[in-house]
């Protein structure tokens, strides 16, 4: 008898808990622990009415925490679409479109030669921080405070620091291979005073490129080139120097169109208006009070949306077709592009695919739209060629619809007979290897891919999988590259020379110099690419680039370009958005009617 | 008993010394580095990035200074690059001496937060959810075994054994998404994902307020994390108490005329529950740490994502960070563990 209560009791315990659980947060007082200048505090609010709400709109960024919001060493996605938020580049650039801006450089005079830049900076917009409450100017140290500026000064000094031996930005490469005597700063056999990064005054700032190239007021408006305020990462008379924390909240100061409020890592980050930035022609001042997200996995993240606790997020694969189907969440999802491109690499020097023949058949082979509509599923555009539409530069299918690889399964058949023929051996003595890092959407599209191959060819290819960083270390071995192998690539700067030049000229990332990679050498490809990047004729450009692209997968065939990347994004009818094509969104541009 | 805790006390160095040598040889043996991406980083960069972390040292010299400062007082401020804590940001007391002493060093994915600070940030939610989690285990999953043992082949034990066999064979990657998808997507009840306390915490890890909101988000990863453990308990304490009635012993003392509430909780309860409590150690060290799965989809800031992802991206502070915890946890629980035996059982001494 006593059990059975005790049991009964045990039971009503739990459900109790639950219910307990449930309770409602309504008019309870609200404890907040917020930092300011370093002081920990705990503020107690009855939460009222407000006059006029403000205007929030929450989202996902990502799956995990960003590993840093100081612009001069960023190098993900996150990060960047913060940094951009609260801290603007000279040139600045349209995440919709992709074109080029004034930013923090009102107008710029170009050289003779076209390698001596001097920018003319905007006066007066002040570096800014919360401070717990609000958003507020940041002081100097003189005797009767002002509000500090952003000067010439802090851009030459941002640029330097980022180029630091001591800093070890994994960005300042891209600055090393355009700015004067950057990689030899950066490499430690030269000095900061030998990079030709100079405030002639307040703000005026010189810079001098390698080359007269077309894209050299892009690169400049790299994130990795950014002001930084020296006073607070070292220290001056009135501040105390926080070093690598300088970015964290509390501390943080910034200019854009947001201030960093609040930010819990691994959980969410939250930015509002600054009311000091005047707005520019193409960056206005914010429309939002507050932008909050968090760091999710896609699934979580869209169950949040689903319960009406998120503003937009990201649609997880498997939900995809149900997404499409359903009469409202239909109508909240948009795909856009990005510039980003998913391809395989070949080993040129491996057996089999040494034969171009052989690689141009496994390229065409390979019906890329089946590949979209039934395995990757988001919307993504069957890729012809490497440099994604939307780059400066870059062909379109617009106006170069035959360029590169398209499938064709009876060509594809017809050049790999010729080649068996030739060898005296059958499909079955094609010995070959597909490698891909370790992950299941990857797997399912080379599962996909291996079947086409069989059907189309015959050929039976053997798929193999690394875990990612040891993938990195095999496809970049000069001896033991695969046949075959997965790879991606998505934007720095938008411009053709960002992809075609730096990923698959000899030296770029997928063709080291040492060996390794597509292990490829074309004097044709490698001479268009680099008289294009100085050619200042936008038509004569793209006619270059298109020339190499063409040589790149279809008459050497050394990547098959499978699709150019889509984001797929819910969002709340509510919300004014646009879709960048970068991959970070501009919430300048943003509003809520909510 | 007061020398054996200190013996223990003592082996456990020797035990963290030797985790530490072992995770140290094997994540350093592991190919791939910390600064591998897909858009390969010229030599110059890595050389830096190399140089700022001592990773150009030798390992046996990188192995020394990572355990030396763990165990040195920190005598001068690192440079700026290094620099692992702000003492400004969390002036607590208490944290002052563990800032002073164990550096557990920088993460390398992150350039403003070191391994302490993720310990600080992330450990306390992470025993937040692991001690509530073991909470409603042992709370549900003992009474639920007793119940069964106790009504063998009547209801309650089919009813209990039912939901055991459904908490050991589910695993928390498809209840959690159940529960969220009827608890927070369909009824509303629940938010779908984030924890109530964020830091700084009471205490270093005790939430600064608890209010109901605290508890609601709390519950459906709590329920979803202790249902495996629920279930584990439940099972094994049918099963021992199973064990445990038939015994000599307890006939006897039904023999004597006992009352069968004193045989019960007296006599066979005591006994029964030793293995449970055997388990309850690593249990507690397996939820607080290696809840992966759970932080994953309801998206906590805990340190399971850490235990993960860390040695996918080879942040190696981070990799020892988080072994040497684990194995610090582990250990600790094992000798609550085995205290707690000397005190439910007679026989056993540890003198």
């Amino acid at each position: 008898m006593r059990t059975k209560r005790f049991g009964v009791i045990s039971l009503l315990v739990a459900f109790g808990l639950i219910l307990a659980a449930c309770a409602p947060a309504a008019g309870t007082p609200v404890v907040q622990t917020v930092i300011v200048e370093g002081e920990v505090m705990v503020v107690t609010t009855t939460p009222e009415a407000p006059a006029a709400a403000p205007k929030v709109v929450t989202g996902m960024i990502g799956y995990n925490d960003i590993p840093t919001l100081d612009p001069g060493v960023a190098e993900d996605t996150s990060a960047i679409t913060i940094v951009n938020a609260t801290n603007v580049g000279l040139t600045w650039l349209d995440e919709t479109d992709a074109t080029l801006h004034p930013g923090m450089a009102e107008s710029w005079d170009i050289s003779e030669d076209g390698k001596t830049y001097t920018f003319h900076l905007r006066q007066g917009i002040p570096w800014v921080k919360y401070d717990g409450t609000q958003v507020v100017e940041v002081m100097d140290c003189q005797e009767t405070p002002a509000a500090r500026p952003v000067t010439a000064v802090d851009f030459e000094y941002g640029i330097k620091r980022a180029l630091a031996p001591e800093t070890a930005s994994p960005y300042a490469y891209v600055l090393a291979f355009a700015v004067k005597g950057a990689a030899e700063y950066n490499s430690g056999t030269g000095t900061a005073d030998d990079v030709a990064v100079k405030a002639l005054d307040d703000y005026t700032l010189e810079v001098t490129f390698l080359e007269n190239v077309a894209y050299n007021a892009n690169i400049i408006g790299l994130w990795t080139a950014h002001a930084v305020p020296k006073w607070i990462i070292e220290g001056d008379d009135c501040t105390d120097a926080r070093g690598d924390r300088w970015f964290e909240p509390g501390f943080f100061q910034g200019f854009g169109p947001f201030v960093l409020k609040d930010w819990v890592h691994d959980s969410d980050i939250t930015i509002m208006k600054n009311p000091f930035w005047p707005g520019t022609e193409a960056i206005p001042q914010a429309m939002l009070d507050e932008v909050k997200l968090f760091f999710l996995d896609s699934v979580p993240a869209f169950a949040e949306y689903e319960a009406g606790n998120l503003d937009f997020t990201e649609v997880p694969l498997a939900d995809i077709d149900r997404v499409k189907a359903d009469p409202v969440l239909s109508q909240e999802y948009s795909v856009y592009p990005n510039l980003c491109t998913y391809y395989y690499g070949f080993n040129t020097k491996a057996p089999f695919v040494d034969d171009v023949r052989v690689r141009r058949a496994l390229s065409m082979a390979v019906d890329r739209q089946s590949l979209i509509d039934n395995v990757t599923k988001g919307g993504q555009e069957p890729a012809q060629w490497f440099g994604r539409p939307g780059l400066v530069a870059a062909p379109t299918m617009a106006d170069h619809p035959d360029l590169g690889v398209k499938y064709d399964a009876a060509a594809a058949k017809a050049l790999l007979d010729e080649y068996l023929a030739e060898k005296g051996i059958t499909a079955a003595d094609v010995d070959l290897t597909l490698m891909f890092n370790t992950s299941s959407g990857h797997q399912k599209i080379a599962e996909a891919i291996q079947q086409m191959w069989r059907e189309t060819l015959g050929l039976e290819v053997k798929l193999t999988n690394q875990e990612w960083q040891v993938f990195l270390d095999t496809t970049k071995d000069p001896v033991n590259t695969p046949q075959i192998y997965r790879m991606g690539w998505c934007v720095d700067y938008p411009d053709e020379n960002n992809f075609i030049r730096e990923v698959m000229a000899k030296g770029g990332s997928q063709n080291p110099t040492a060996g390794g990679g597509i292990n490829w050498l074309n004097e044709e490809f490698e001479t268009l690419v680099k008289e294009a990047a100085a050619e200042q004729d936008p038509a004569k450009r793209l006619d270059m680039y298109a020339q190499a692209e063409e040589i790149l997968v279809m008459t050497d065939a050394v990547i098959a370009p499978w699709y150019w990347y889509t984001t797929g994004n819910v969002t709340k009818p509510y919300v004014t958005r646009t879709y960048p094509v970068t991959g970070h969104n501009d919430f300048t541009l943003w509003d809520t009617s909510k | 008993m007061g020398r054996y805790v200190v013996r223990r006390l003592l082996w456990l160095i020797v035990v963290l010394f030797a985790v530490s040598v072992i995770t140290f040889g094997l994540m350093h043996a592991v190919p791939g580095g910390p600064f591998a991406r897909e858009k390969t980083l010229p030599q110059e960069i890595i050389d830096n990035l190399n140089k700022r972390y001592h990773l150009d040292e030798p390992l046996p010299m990188q192995y020394a200074r990572y355990i030396s400062n763990i165990i040195i007082p920190k005598i001068s401020s690192l440079p700026p690059g290094v620099s692992t804590q702000d003492d400004a940001l969390f002036n607590i007391k208490l944290g002052a001496v563990w800032l002073k002493w164990m550096n557990f060093g920088p993460s390398y994915l992150s350039r403003s937060r070191s391994v302490n600070d993720i310990f600080r940030d992330n450990l306390p939610v992470s025993i937040q959810l692991g001690v509530m989690a073991l909470t409603l285990s042992v709370i549900i999953g003992v009474p639920l075994g007793i119940l069964a043992a106790l009504k063998q082949n009547t209801f309650w034990d089919y009813f209990g054994m039912s939901i055991a066999i459904f908490g050991v064979s589910v695993p928390v990657i498809v209840f959690g998404p159940i529960l969220v998808a009827i608890f927070a997507v369909a009824l509303g009840w629940f938010p779908a994902t984030g924890w109530g306390a964020k830091p700084p915490f009471t205490f270093f890890f005790l939430p600064t307020n608890l209010n109901p909101d605290y508890f609601r988000r709390a519950a459906l990863p709590v329920l979803a994390l202790g249902l495996g453990s629920m279930a584990i308990l439940a099972r094994l304490t049918r099963a021992t108490l199973l064990q445990v009635i038939r015994e000599d012993y307890i006939r006897t003392a039904r023999s004597k005329g006992l009352a069968e509430r004193v045989i019960i909780v007296r006599h066979a309860l005591k006994n029964a529950l030793i293995p449970v409590i055997t388990v309850l150690g690593p249990l507690f060290a397996a939820l607080v740490t290696g809840t992966f799965v759970t932080e994953t989809i309801f998206g906590i800031a805990g340190m399971g994502r850490y235990f993960v992802t860390s040695i996918t991206n080879r942040d190696y502070p981070v990799i020892m960070g988080t072994i040497l915890l684990y194995a610090f946890l582990l250990v600790i629980a094992n000798l609550f563990v085995d205290l707690a035996y000397a005190w439910m059982d007679p026989r056993i001494r540890y003198e």
